[in-house]
């Protein structure tokens, strides 16, 4: 059997999506390769930073890419990209690790995103737009406001880890954390 | 519902990018189960966990990774194509075969995320205010209680050191922030000693969770503490 990799720069987002659809019509192995090269190194990344040793982040994120291979029928891209999608995967297999470790394993599982879950009749904003104005919003942050969302965002105990690696006051982190979030709902909103 | 408090972006973003402790997030997803605006921006905030993991620099597998990962799909494809079918029919009859709708003692709906909670009975812990220990099923270490107060009374009264997530279900209460109604999320931080009434047209039903320690106050405080086991 051969795997085609991707060569020259990584694949874009509707590249990467057309691999899950393939997963999803076709059991297309070669989509999966493609899928796999790319996102099991980036989800083992996410999974390190977050706090998991390096051995239990690259289990999980063989079990992410395993559970994208199965749910393949689920993605729908009017509702997430593909990065997005398996982002939340990655989120609730760490979130289900963490409380398997924390208690006995005989506990049935509810998945957060079925918690989640929009009662029918909701209008959705189309993925491709949501994901394009976050994007746009991201990329207009300040770059120490980037860092402190980039850092609230993986760190398990925010605010501590963020003075940590900043060299700051608790306090002071509080309040740059609550500007970058103020700042990207402002750039989410339309305001400048 | 006209809602007019919402969790934080922080408590949003957490919640999107699974950093959020079992009890609050249940809270904040019965929140989210009555405010689609509050849902769009968990939406908006996990396309930044797809967004940073697009950015984020990639860590080589080891480099049997991939074999492995097909060889685990072969041992999976072989025979379970038709288990698989099963559980797709299982999953697309679910809606259809939804779970009678859960009441609290009382008559009162449960709202949708605590369907599969176990329900404590309300106790009695003060003139006026009963408690109900919920439990979440997947994580039994989560602190969630039902509170029921009567019109009129104060919800136990704590000092915090963290941060107290309250939804309110029936009714309403009062404090020095403003009024809160069913629909409504209030997130309390710690250093304020703050004291919410309930409104004098019923009594109150509240869902509550604590992230981090609480020290509790007053005899209320007192007698409630080794219930909800803080």
């Amino acid at each position: 059997m051969t795997h085609v990799m991707h060569e020259g720069g990584p694949p874009d987002g509707a590249a990467l999506a057309r691999m899950i659809i393939g997963i999803a019509a076709e059991r297309d192995r070669q989509a999966f390769a493609g899928l796999y090269s790319h996102f099991a190194p980036r989800v083992t990344a996410f999974l390190r930073k977050s706090g998991l040793p390096a051995n239990t982040a690259e289990e999980i994120a063989q079990e992410v890419m395993l559970t994208v291979w199965r749910k393949a029928e689920q993605f729908d891209p009017a509702r997430a990209g593909a990065s997005t999608w398996i982002f939340t995967i990655a989120r609730n297999l760490r979130i289900d690790h963490l409380r398997r470790a924390r208690v006995a394993a005989s506990a049935e599982q509810v998945e957060p995103e079925e918690i989640e879950t929009a009662p029918s009749g909701e209008v959705l904003m189309l993925a491709s737009e949501r994901e394009a104005s976050v994007r746009a919003a991201l990329a207009a942050l300040s770059d120490e406001q980037a860092m402190v969302l980039r850092l609230s965002f993986f760190g398990d105990k925010p605010h501590s880890e963020i003075a940590r690696e900043l060299g700051l006051p608790l306090g002071t982190v509080k309040s740059r954390v609550r500007l970058a979030l103020g700042r990207l709902r402002a750039l989410l909103e339309g305001e400048t | 519902m006209n809602i007019r408090h919402h969790p934080t972006d922080e408590s949003l973003m957490r919640l999107a990018a699974g950093s959020l402790p079992a009890g609050p997030a249940m809270v904040v997803a019965t929140h989210l189960a009555g405010c689609p605006q509050c849902r769009e921006r968990v939406a908006e905030f996990e396309a930044v966990g797809g967004v940073l993991l697009e950015k984020i620099a990639p860590v080589p597998m080891a480099p049997d990774a991939f074999a492995a990962a097909l060889r685990a799909i072969d041992a999976e494809e072989t025979g379970a194509v038709a288990a698989k079918a099963a559980a797709a029919k299982a999953a697309a009859d679910k809606p259809r075969a939804r779970r009678s709708p859960a009441m609290l003692p009382g008559g009162i709906p449960l709202p949708e995320p605590l369907r599969d909670c176990q329900i404590g009975p309300w106790r009695w812990i003060g003139i006026g205010v009963r408690a109900s220990a919920v439990k979440v099923p997947d994580d039994p270490g989560a602190r969630l209680t039902l509170l029921r107060v009567g019109p009129g009374r104060k919800l136990p009264e704590h000092g915090h050191f963290g941060t107290e997530f309250t939804q309110i279900l029936v009714g309403s209460f009062t404090d020095e922030f403003g009024r809160y109604m069913p629909g409504d999320l209030t997130e309390m931080n710690h250093d304020i000693e703050h004291q919410p009434i309930v409104d004098l047209d019923g009594e109150c039903i509240c869902l509550a969770a604590l992230e981090g320690g609480m020290r509790m106050t007053g005899p209320f405080g007192r007698l409630i503490q080794p219930f909800v086991r803080l």
